[in-house]
């Protein structure tokens, strides 16, 4: 049946192109492939978002005065609903561990190297808009938890030199986080970002395909010094899709599991006026950076912590983007050392201060 | 004629038409001389009254003015003529002159039903009822006449937020005196022992006071609403609960028939205290400890002890019961089950402890226990319902846990599957 | 007889394959039902229509009679919706403004009455007599659907 439907558009769309392309196409195989499921992991857990996400949005309400029961609506009221929202919101997490995943073994593989620093742009900018997806996402609920987590996550963005007060009014809508806010975050949610993810996605899938997977700089070396001749490859369709299918299997499970075992609270609404619970702390993908800016003294050598704390982060993230164009010597296919422990210590940072961030009072 | 006299006579004629009349008390008009005289006085004793009765006072905006209370000539303008008693000046009324003074008006029906159809008239007569007055009649003049309490000059209207006899004012009106020891000092109850000073500072603590300065509730009682206006008297015996019942209906009607109102002369006040009178709780019910009921009753055969620590087990049950269940219909809601139907039968339930607790003051726990047996059946059927919900959780969890297994299946299902078509690329 | 081993090899490995494809395609088909069963459920819309936030159903007009009330939800919280001797529908929030016990409604004095402290409101919501120190709230009354079948909608002022 399907060859008929594929018959049917060849006749109609010379898909010549796309069947040899697919006959064709190969991905090598070696000791660290396991790697390149990561991506397709990634993408089908935003694929999963997009789709509960749409469904979440026929019953939403984007009010102070009605998110809250809108999302208790949906839970309580709507045919599997609690389902649908537990998804949406374990894929959320899963999604931004997944990224990061992803992130880490390109970064310390090298994969952005000449010719795929496009890739990585694309990857990185992707990265930061997962991340924009957490945290607009978290305050939908409009419970206690989100409504303080967002407080004082935008109060960092005020914390910003120059910009910093007209950045936050802008993410907040005005001065305070209320209604405003949430109708702001909902339309950065559900349609800005979206937007933006799509363009970015089809760009790095387009780049992904066109440019074939990037095999480690280790196993390159080691075939230009004739150590090992030319690497198998893998047919990408059937064996390379089965495995990436199977991996999504994997990591639907896993969601499942999650909603089945710890499902999602629903919290107690959101009340501005409210005095701020103790120990508030943003989604864990943010507490690294957070408990580090609460870390910074309040002053150093006559600057204000927070301020010095927000543009150093800042200057961490332009260079990740410029990554590509500094490490010149992976570009050449040289050992690269200093990324590779610049790698390793971003990730001992993020992990360990995720940690403590937790614990900590 | 002569000519002074002829100069004089429209003078005389003004002062004819103008000198106050004893017997009607028509309003004096234009001159005033009283005001712009005592108004530049150094004395402040004498200033005060004229620089009050200029702003804002009910009599003066009615037409009123000083001749009309202390007599004498508002037209002349040396102080003899003015203070002339032939003009019938009397100074400054006091004691049961004040009285007479005020009532010469405010107890005339036809001249208040000119200025104030509703207002009541008897205040006079009311007052001679009560504890001030009797005492004023026996000769003793430190007791409050009508200016103590509604000031002399600047009076303003009982509904005037400022005025000292407003709802939230009187209290402290009363307490001027009633809180002052040294005035108080010469006053002795029935049995010789000195009047108590404490009733504001008690007063001050009770729902009552909250009511009505916090809550804003001008309706909640304060000193006048159970002492009377004018007649201000302490409720006797076996008034008590009248008293209080003006109010508390229900409460007094369930007293009333109860064997207290037989023994306790002073009612409510027994267990409530009457001035310091605080928000109740079931820690008053009770044989032991610092429940009120213990004050009287111990002891396994004492009935009233029994029957105390009957309804006082009782409550303490049905509250503990919807308690423990709204903390099971909270978990189950924010797990997300629907449970509004159940939080609208806690609040019955909690319906329910109130008005048991209402019957209570029958003293008859076989009444009581109908009202907390409904109430824990209330308790009982949303308890059901809550472990239903939990129940729907767990199920919804088994059928994940089963969804996981067919998707766990197809994944080793995949990776037979993978491993096959290698073999197949491979050979 | 001899028989040529391949063949037989051959078939169980193609009965083999036979049987994992068939394992897959049950694997596949049932994992999409499963998902495509509560995705469905999910869009039929719930019988309770929206979250009674701002407004909530107070039964049908018809079988409100006159000189006659009844409780309904509303926000997690008592209603009760009257028809006065007029015809005329009014509601409330039922909760008394004293110790929040739930108001009724009595017919021979056409006011809202609460049992437990015998605190009465006139059918304004205002206190006419007791404890209560405020009045209840009043919530607006609309008619919604077929005339002869209509729906009371209540929502907040």
């Amino acid at each position: 049946m399907v060859k008929g439907v594929v018959d049917w558009l060849d006749e109609r769309l010379d898909l010549s192109d796309l069947k040899h392309f697919i006959a064709e196409k190969g991905v090598p195989i070696h000791t660290q492939e396991v790697w390149y499921y990561l991506g397709g992991m990634t993408m089908f857990l935003f694929g999963v978002q997009v789709f509960t996400g749409i469904l979440l949005l026929l019953y939403y309400r984007p009010s102070s005065a009605e998110a809250y029961e809108s999302v208790q609506f949906i839970v309580t009221q709507v045919k599997f609903g609690w389902l649908i929202r537990n998804v949406h919101s374990w894929s959320a997490n899963l999604l931004i561990a997944l990224a990061f995943a992803h992130f880490f073994s390109v970064f310390f593989l090298k994969s952005y190297r000449k010719p795929r620093e496009l890739t990585w742009l694309t990857g990185i900018l992707l990265l930061f808009l997962m991340l924009g997806f957490g945290f607009s996402g978290y305050l939908l609920p409009w419970n206690e938890l989100s409504f303080f987590a967002t407080k004082v996550g935008t109060g960092s963005a005020g914390a910003v030199p120059v910009v910093g007060h007209f950045m936050l009014r802008l993410l907040r809508s005005g001065d305070d986080v209320t209604g405003a806010t949430l109708s702001r975050f909902y339309g950065l949610h559900v349609a800005i970002l979206p937007a933006i993810t799509t363009a970015l996605v089809a760009g790095h899938l387009l780049l992904v395909q066109r440019q074939g997977m990037s095999v480690p700089p280790g196993i390159e070396r080691a075939q230009k010094a004739g150590k090992l001749g030319p690497l198998a490859q893998m047919k990408f369709f059937p064996n390379y899709i089965l495995r990436d299918v199977l991996a999504w299997y994997v990591v639907l499970a896993i969601v499942a599991a999650l909603a089945a075992f710890y499902p999602w609270e629903l919290g107690t609404k959101a009340d501005p006026f409210a005095v701020v619970p103790p120990g508030i702390r943003p989604e864990w993908y943010f507490l690294a950076v957070f408990y580090t800016l609460k870390l910074i003294p309040s002053h150093i050598m006559g600057f204000e912590g927070e301020q010095l704390g927000v543009v150093a982060f800042g200057i961490v993230a332009i260079v990740l983007v410029l990554v590509p164009f500094l490490d010149r010597r992976a570009s050449r296919g040289e050992r690269s050392p200093v990324f590779t422990v610049l790698a390793a210590l971003g990730l001992v940072y993020l992990i360990v201060f995720t940690i403590i961030g937790h614990y900590a009072k | 004629m002569s000519q002074i006299a002829r100069r004089c006579l429209p003078l005389i004629a003004a002062m004819a038409l103008f000198a106050p009349s004893q017997a009607t008390a028509q309003p004096a008009q234009a001159a005033n001389t009283c005001l712009t005289c005592h108004s530049t006085l150094a004395d402040t004793r004498l200033a005060t009254p004229a620089k009050l009765f200029s702003g804002t006072d009910v009599h003066r905006e009615r037409g009123f003015a000083c001749a009309d209370c202390h007599g004498g000539d508002p037209a002349a303008a040396e102080k003899a003529r003015a203070h002339d008693a032939a003009k019938g000046y009397k100074g400054a009324p006091r004691g049961q002159a004040q009285i007479t003074a005020c009532a010469r008006c405010h107890s005339d029906a036809d001249l208040m039903r000119r200025y104030a159809p509703k207002q009541r008239v008897d205040q006079a007569t009311e007052y001679a009822t009560s504890v001030h007055g009797k005492q004023l009649a026996a000769g003793h003049t430190n007791v409050a006449t009508c200016a103590s309490c509604h000031g002399p000059h600047g009076i303003r209207l009982v509904s005037d937020a400022k005025s000292p006899v407003f709802p939230t004012n009187v209290a402290a009106t009363c307490a001027a005196c009633h809180a002052d020891p040294r005035h108080m000092a010469e006053y002795k109850l029935a049995d010789g022992t000195p009047l108590p000073t404490t009733q504001f500072a008690d007063y001050k603590k009770s729902v009552h006071y909250a009511a009505l300065t916090k809550g804003n509730d001008l309706s909640a009682p304060t000193c006048n609403d159970c002492h009377g206006n004018h007649g201000a008297t302490p409720p006797g015996v076996g008034a008590v609960s009248n008293v209080c019942g003006t109010c508390h209906a229900v409460f007094a009607t369930k007293f009333q028939s109860s064997v207290h109102a037989q023994i306790f002369d002073k009612g409510c006040v027994e267990c409530h205290s009457n001035h310091a009178v605080l928000k109740p709780s079931d820690a008053m019910l009770g044989s032991t400890g610092h429940a009120v009921c213990a004050t009287c009753h111990s002891g396994a055969d004492d009935k009233g002890a029994v029957a105390a620590d009957t309804m006082h087990g009782q409550f303490e049950q049905l509250e503990a019961g919807i308690r423990r269940s709204g903390a099971l219909i909270g978990r189950v809601k924010n797990a997300g089950i629907e449970v509004s139907d159940q939080e609208l039968a806690l609040r019955e339930a909690s319906t329910k402890l109130t008005l048991a607790r209402t019957e209570m003051h029958g003293f008859v726990p076989a009444s009581v226990t109908p009202i907390i047996a409904d109430g824990a059946k209330i308790v009982e059927s949303v308890d059901a319902a809550g472990e239903k919900g939990a129940a729907e959780l767990r199920f919804r969890r088994r059928g994940l846990a089963i969804s996981l297994g067919a998707i766990l299946l197809l994944v080793v299902a995949l990776g037979l599957k993978v491993r096959q078509i290698d073999r197949r690329s491979h050979s | 007889m001899n028989e040529d081993p391949i063949p037989t090899r051959a078939a169980a490995a193609f009965d083999r394959r036979r049987f994992l494809d068939a394992l897959l395609a049950v694997g596949f088909v049932s994992t999409a039902v499963a998902i495509a069963y509560p995705v469905s459920q999910f869009l039929i819309p719930p019988a309770s229509g929206e979250p009674a936030t701002a407004s909530a159903s107070a039964g049908k007009a018809a079988a409100l009679k006159p000189n006659s009330a009844h409780i309904f939800k509303f926000g997690g919280r008592p209603g009760i919706v009257v028809r006065t001797t007029d015809g005329d529908v009014r509601a409330f929030s039922a909760v008394c403004t004293h110790l929040d016990c739930t108001v009724q409604y009595k017919p021979d004095t056409t006011q809202l009455w609460c049992a437990c402290h015998n605190g009465t409101y006139d059918l304004g919501g205002n206190v006419v007599s007791g404890p209560p120190p405020r009045a209840l709230e009043t919530f607006v009354v609309n008619l919604r659907g077929e005339p002869g079948d209509e729906e009371i909608v209540v929502s907040r002022a």
